[in-house]
Parts: structure tokens; sequence; C-alpha cells
């Protein structure tokens, strides 16, 4: 005799925002198109409990001068491209990217501090040269990335790029600066639930409306603290699932930098034999990581190696086509 | 630490950098002088008789005044058997035990009083004791000691065991302070050399003079006193008794005990009768002492059916909850930061210190209190409750405690420490420097303040409640006494309950021993809810970190804790 079984289904009464990110010439800008990230009313992919509106997106990362620290197995994929923030970006976009994320350095070639009116150059050249929405990312020290994030807000204004990364202790020029020139800001906190909503929180009481926060719970590579982001990533979708305001901001991860800092990607000689091909296991390293943070809720995905977008978008497409 | 510039100029020097070449004067700033006697002399003073009370029901310790047949050639009874033989006859009191040194005295004192003499016995034990034998009739007075040894503060309660009346009281530092300032440091300093000795002798010391001072008031000697008990946290316990603390501060942080026998004053080196017997109240664990079991005592927590939340806030921040029915309990380290230590600006509250602070919404110019009405030295704990409460509400920080330099007055501004707010111009001060907040200062309070609010939640979630469902607050501990509940809910400090469950009841602790210095029965309640309570672990496990995490902002990241709160915040928009 047949059983049928009803397969339970768990239903929530929150969703993750919607955020638009780029801006087209209808809406100010002057971008091919924008992107729409978030909507998850379920988790991730689990389609038969609620809609995944939007597919993860991948961001490529670009730099605006050739990285000095970077792997050779990954500017060997980029060759000379990764020369020229204008033909990197470019061929970032030919590689299947949906978003840029421009990362600006600490210093300019010749050593010396970057200035204000480079980023404002490689911004505006970077958008010249593609029609993907851009995300620019500072140097990472707080003083350095409000000097030259608010020239950077201001050229790109109307562009609705992303900036980033705003932290508890900046917080507050990188939020003006969005505000603005109307663009969308990365709030970042080091791996903990409660840390992200309290940054949420205070960026939203500055007046910037949720619709243009994302929320980067920062994350470890494989076998280097992975499981520790995911379950606070885990835990803060299932907290903007059940109807927590002030977590339910897309989440954005950089698991290329992750990834590509450790030994096994990093490093091709003096390894024990059976870890493998170097390349192979590099790619490998940030494929896993970025596919483990796929499953826990990543809305946005920064890469570096072109194979591993490659892989990571198959298996995009692959969840996002299991409707049933 | 680190000094300014402005202190290296005005001859500061750090001691642990300085090298003493020859004779070295030291003088104390201003700020560090203690002008205003501890607030517990004053308020002592109303402690009332708590219950019902006949010292010949209740009390341990007696007196008996007999007359003895003398000897003579045809009744050779000995002298002791002849004591004996009185005290049966006129008290119905036998098999009495008898100590030595009471012996060696007792031919000369008998015949110096010509058998008139009265006996002052212990009751407390499985036999009676004689602890002392007095020439003639001196029944009309029988005093005892009550001690709350606080890692800050040592208080002592002087109680006419007839009456059962508090006849004088005293407090003062506890003298361990200049080896550390709180537990931890105690412990590592009693484990190195002859540490334990010396903190023995000085905490012994703290209570020898401050018996000297509460019986000079009443005009007796401390050696009328005939029985003490006291209370304190296990560390202290430890000290006191000379066992090794160490094991206090180790995973999984075990105590030699937790229930000390009675001892004999003589042993401890505390100056009353040298017989007395010395009573340690039983605690639970090694961050629950028996300060608390006996602040669970004289805060009725443990005789209730409204389900109350008991919080002693000193150094630690211990705290009960539970009914007539059931106690859990647990203990954060809050730090000393709400009694204005690891605060730049911060001191005790004493005369100078500012506590209370308001800020004008407009202009982010302070009004502020100070004790004694004097120039301002610094900020005391409830000074600094108020103000960062002030701070956050008129958005001088934002909710993580970060001050808002961009705002338009001079008084928030960089400092050598980071972002800071100015309470007090230098020409205001008496110090002759600019007293400030700085951003460090915010983040050690709100660690302080989150670290007892997760504390609660802990509890509450142990036992399957919410904060809502607390009946009645109960706030024991001498900072408890001028603490403004708004401030403190607006902080995140306390729980967001209607003002009137919250209940300020001073000196817990000191009750606690005062009560079971009165009462055999109370003394047995004390163990019995020792024995009662679940100590609840925090370090077991990352619950506590994460609802830390939580209470890491102001009020707390979950606003819907903190309704009224959030009406003040979206009034002041």
């Amino acid at each position: 005799m047949p059983v049928t079984v009803e397969v339970p289904k768990e239903k929530y009464g929150g969703k993750v925002r919607e955020v638009v990110i780029g801006a087209t010439k209808d809406q100010g800008g002057t971008r091919s198109k924008a992107i729409t990230i978030g909507g998850e009313a379920a988790l991730p992919f689990m389609h038969f409990e609620g809609a995944i509106p939007h597919p993860p997106a991948i961001a490529i990362e670009v730099q605006d001068r050739k990285p000095s620290d970077w792997s050779p197995v990954v500017l060997d994929a980029w060759k000379e491209v990764a020369d020229d923030p204008v033909k990197w970006a470019k061929a970032a976009e030919a590689a299947g990217a949906d978003l840029i994320l421009l990362k600006l350095n600490t210093t300019l070639a010749d050593g010396s501090p970057n200035t204000p009116a480079n980023a404002k150059k490689v911004v505006r050249d970077v958008l010249n040269a593609t029609g993907l929405p851009l995300m620019v990312f500072g140097p990472g020290q707080a003083e350095l990335d409000n000097e030259l994030l608010v020239p950077v807000a201001e050229e790109a204004k109307g562009e609705k790029i992303v900036l980033g990364v705003a932290e508890d202790k900046n917080y507050r020029t990188i939020v003006a600066a969005a505000m603005a020139n109307d663009h969308v800001v990365n709030s970042r906190t080091p791996m903990d639930v409660n840390l992200a909503k309290q940054l949420v929180i205070l960026i939203h009481d500055m007046g910037l409306p949720l619709e243009r926060v994302l929320m980067d719970p920062t994350t470890g590579a494989l076998g280097y603290g992975i499981e520790y982001g995911y379950s606070v990533m885990e835990r803060l979708r299932l907290a903007a699932l059940q109807g927590d305001g002030m977590t339910q901001q897309p989440m954005v991860v950089t698991p290329g930098e992750e990834a590509w800092r450790v030994k096994e990607s990093k490093v091709g000689t003096d390894v024990p034999a059976m870890w493998g091909d170097w390349k192979e296991r590099a790619i490998h390293w940030e494929t896993l990581t970025a596919a483990s943070l796929v499953e826990t809720g990543a809305d946005i995905l920064v890469l570096r190696h072109p194979e591993a977008v490659k892989r990571v978008k198959e298996m995009i497409a692959q969840l996002m086509s299991q409707t049933r | 630490m680190r000094l300014s510039a402005d202190d290296l100029k005005g001859g500061y020097a750090l001691s642990c950098q300085t090298v003493v070449e020859g004779d070295l004067e030291i003088f104390v700033p201003p700020q560090e002088e203690i002008t205003r006697h501890l607030t517990t002399e004053k308020t002592a003073a109303k402690v009332s008789v708590p219950f019902e009370y006949d010292w010949r029901v209740h009390q341990t310790v007696a007196k008996y005044f007999v007359e003895i047949e003398p000897p003579t050639l045809a009744d050779n009874t000995d002298d002791l058997a002849r004591l004996e033989r009185e005290l049966a006859r006129a008290y119905d009191l036998r098999d009495l035990d008898a100590p030595l040194a009471i012996l060696r005295t007792l031919a000369r004192t008998l015949r110096d009083a010509e058998w008139r003499v009265t006996v002052v016995i212990d009751r407390g034990g499985a036999r009676p004791r004689i602890v002392d034998i007095l020439p003639g009739d001196q029944t009309l007075s029988l005093y005892g000691a009550a001690v709350d040894i606080g890692t800050t503060t040592v208080t002592v309660y002087l109680v006419d065991l007839f009456t059962g009346e508090v006849v004088e009281t005293a407090a003062d530092y506890n003298g361990q302070i200049k080896r550390g300032e709180d537990v931890i440091s105690r412990i590592v300093f009693a484990s190195k050399g002859n540490g334990l000795v010396e903190l023995q002798s000085l905490v012994a010391q703290t209570i020898n003079k401050l018996v000297e001072r509460a019986t000079l008031r009443r005009k007796c000697k401390p050696h009328e006193i005939y029985k003490m008990t006291l209370v304190g946290n296990s560390t202290m316990m430890h000290i006191l008794l000379g066992l090794p603390p160490e094991q206090i501060r180790l995973t999984p942080y075990i105590t030699t005990l937790n229930h000390p026998p009675t001892v004999l004053a003589t042993e401890l080196n505390l100056n009353i009768h040298p017989e007395a017997p010395v009573d340690c109240l039983p605690g639970v664990a090694s961050y629950m002492g028996a300060d608390i079991t006996a602040g669970v005592l004289s805060s009725g927590t443990h005789d209730t059916d409204k389900v109350t939340l008991f919080l002693d806030i000193g150094t630690n921040g211990e705290m009960v909850l539970g009914t007539r029915e059931w106690l859990v309990s647990c203990a954060c380290s809050a730090g000393p930061a709400f009694e204005g230590a690891g605060v730049f600006h911060g001191m005790r509250a004493t005369t100078g210190a500012i506590e209370e602070v308001y800020i004008n919404t407009q202009t982010y110019e302070p009004t502020y209190r100070v004790i004694g009405g004097g120039k301002a030295c610094g900020l005391c704990g409830s000074g600094l409750i108020s103000l960062i409460a002030e701070m956050f509400i008129t958005g001088v920080t934002d909710k993580a405690g970060n001050i808002n330099l961009t705002l338009p007055t001079p008084r928030v501004r960089t400092g050598e420490h980071g972002a800071e707010y100015v309470i007090a111009w230098a020409a205001e001060s008496d110090t002759g420097a600019d007293i400030v907040i700085t951003k460090p200062d915010v983040d050690n309070l709100l660690r302080a303040k989150a670290a007892i609010y997760a504390g609660y939640v802990m509890l509450a979630h142990s036992v399957g409640m919410t904060l809502k469902d607390v009946e009645q607050m109960l706030i024991g501990g001498s900072f408890g006494q001028y603490l403004n509940i708004e401030k403190a809910i607006e902080i995140g400090l306390l729980p967001d309950l209607p003002w009137e469950r919250f209940h300020f009841l001073g000196n817990t602790a000191a009750r606690g021993a005062y009560m079971a210095l009165l009462r055999r029965d109370a003394r047995d309640d004390i163990a019995a809810i020792a024995k009662k309570m679940t100590y609840l672990e925090l370090a077991a496990d990352n619950a506590f970190n994460d609802q830390f995490m939580a209470a890491l902002f102001l009020p707390h990241t979950d606003l819907t804790q903190f309704e009224s709160v959030r009406k003040v915040l979206q009034a002041a928009e």
C-alpha cells in the first residue's frame, strides 16, 4: 500500500531584506544592470519552505595595483591584466562575475601611502570599464579607509556602490559618506552574532535605511575556523527568519581572501607529497570554503581565482534549480 | 596604566619603573585620600533586632552567676567538680568541657572571688564548654560581634547578646587592599612566600582595630566579646582561617571547604576573648561565599513566595534567583569599575566624588553633584552610571559606547587615551586637571554591567524563566545605597522592571551574620540555604559569553528587553 508522507515544513515570520546594488541609467547611474540580493524567506535552498528569490552573487576581487602578497597560482590565472585594474575588471566580468570588488591598497606601487586622488581615479576608470555593479573596500585601516572612501563615495555618486568596510571604530564616516551619496554600506564585525547585530543597529541609528546595509560577519578558511564562522552565519540567518529585524541584512563574505591566505593554498614546495597538486589543491581550497558559506546563507561571495568562480557558480545554479 | 605628560610634569612616576636610590618621600595626592567615613558607619545605627529574640532560648553563649560552697576538710571535692555541682544544681548544666587555659587559673579565680563567680558558657557545640570564669556577678552585660569581611570593606557590629541590639558599628577598608584590590590578586599574593600569613594578619588587624573602636565607644573591653560570627566570600574566609586559597583561582575552582568548623579566637589572632567561639558561616562554592548565603537569609530570598532576584554588587557580582522552594545562584566577575577603580578619574564614594550627572540635550553641557558639595576630584560608581546613562541618552555616545567626536562641543575631544568627554574643566576640579571619562573607561563599565546582566539572564534561563518573571529584586552591598534605578536600567545594569519591584537593603551580608550571631535557628537556616542553593558555573559553556556579548551594548542588543528605555530614546528623538 503506498504511503503518503507529508514533508514537515517550517514556517518563518521573517525574511532577509532585499538590497539593490548598482544603478542603471534610469536609476541615476551608468551600470548596465543593477543586482538584487537577499529576500530569502527560508534557510538556504529550502525552496519548499519559502522563496529564495535571488541566487547568491559572486564578486571577483580586483585591486588598484598588482597585489604583492598574492599566491602565484591566482596571479598566473589573471596574467598581465593584474597589472591594470581596468583590464582586470573587464577580465573579471568575462569570467562570470556578478559584481566587481575593487580593493584599495595601503600603498601605491612606489610604496608611498595611497591617496584620495588615486582612489578616485581608479574607481572612475573601473566604472567606465565595466557595466557591473561595484563594491569598493578600503585597505582596512580605519583612518586611511576614511580618507580614501569619502572621495570615492563622492566620485561614484549615483552608482549605488557598496562601501566597505565599516567597522565599530570607523563606521560613522563611511555611513555618512554613503548617506550623502546614496550608496550601500558593508558592516563588518568579528565572527559574533551580537556584534553583527550591534553594528547594524549603530549604522541604522545614524539614519541609513536598512535597505542599504550589508552584513559581513567575517569568515575563516576551510580548516581555519570556518565552522565558527559558519555557525555564526547560520544563527544570524535563523534569527532573521524568526523576525529579528536587525539581523535581516544580506551577508557578504570573503572566502577568496581567507582561502588564499592559508598555507595549503599559498605554498607549493616543502609540503607533504600526499597534499597533491598545488594548483588543484589551492583552487579546491577556495571553492570548498566558498561552497560551505553558500550553504550557510552567504548572499555575496568575494572570490579570487576564475576557476573557483566557475565551480561555485555551477554549484549555485544547481542548488537554485532544485525547486521541488 | 600610563602616565600623561601632565602627570610626569607633576612629579608622578610609576613605582614599578622606578629604582629607589635613597630615602624616598611619597606624596599622596588629594584624590586618593579618604575623607568621608564609610556610609556603613552612619547607617548601621538603624539596624534593629530583626526577629523575636530571647537570649535564654536562642543564644548559644550565656552567663551564669553561681555562689559556690567553699571547700572544707569535711568536703574535699575538687574545685572543678565543685563548680560543676553548683551549675548543675542551679541551672541544670551538666557534662561541661573545661579548656586547660581556664583550669590553670581556676583555683586562683575562685578563691580571689570568694567563691562567687560568673561562668560564661558556650552551648553551641555538642557539649557545653566553659569559655571564661569571672569574679563576682557580671551578668549585666554579654557581648558578641558580627563581622562582614568584604574584599574592600570590613564591617563589625557589636551586639548586646541579652537584648539582641546592635550597640555599636564600625567599618573600614580591609587592610589587605595594599596587597591587591580584588580576590584574584589576593590569591596570587597569598600563594607566594609568606603571603598567606601576611594577609591573614592584615585582616585580623583590621577586625581587631574595628572591635577596639566599637568597644571603646561602648566603654567595654574587646575580651568581653564572647562570640563572633563572620561572613565573607570564600577567598576572604580561606585567608582568615589561614587556608591556602590558590585552588579557588584554578579550574575547576575547588575550595578547601565551604563549611568551616567553629574555631577559637586565639587561633586566628583575633583580640576578643581568646576562648570565644568564632563561627565562620558556610558558603556554597569558590565564588559563592557565606556573604551571599547570609545575604539570602537577611533579605528573605529563601522565605518568600515571590520570584526574587537577589543581587550583591561588590567587586564581584553575585546573584541568587529563587523562592521559598528553590534557589539558584551564580557569580560573575564584574571588576571594581563600579567602585571607581580601573577608571582614569574614578574614585570611591567619598568627599569630592561626582555622584550624579545630567547632560543638556542641546548643548551637551553637564551639571553634576559632588559628595560634600566642594570641588570635584573624580567620579564614583553611581556618578559613572549616571554619566554613562546621560551620555547615551543624549547621544554623546552611541549604543556601543563610542564617543561621538563630531558633536559641536569642546567637551568631546581626543585625549591621550582616545576619545573622551570632559565633565569638569580644570578650573572647577580639585585636582587642577580636567575630569574626563575616556573610551577605555566606558568600555570597562560596559563590560562590568554586561557581566552582571548576563548573569541574571543565565539564572533565569537555567530555570526556564525570563527576567520579566522576576517579582522583586533585592539589592545588597553598600553600592546599592546610592544607585539610581532609572539610570541603572538605562545602561542595562538592572533589568527593565517596574521601579517598585526594586528594594535596596544595604549590607545584607553583615545583617545575615548578625542574625546568625543571635539565633541558633537562623544560623541553621544559613546552613540549609547553603545546602539548598544550586550553583551555576558560568565557565562551563559558551552560553554566558553569548549573553555577555548581547549585553555589551546600551542598554542591550535586544531592545525588546528594555521597553522603557526604548520609549525614552524615542522621546529623545
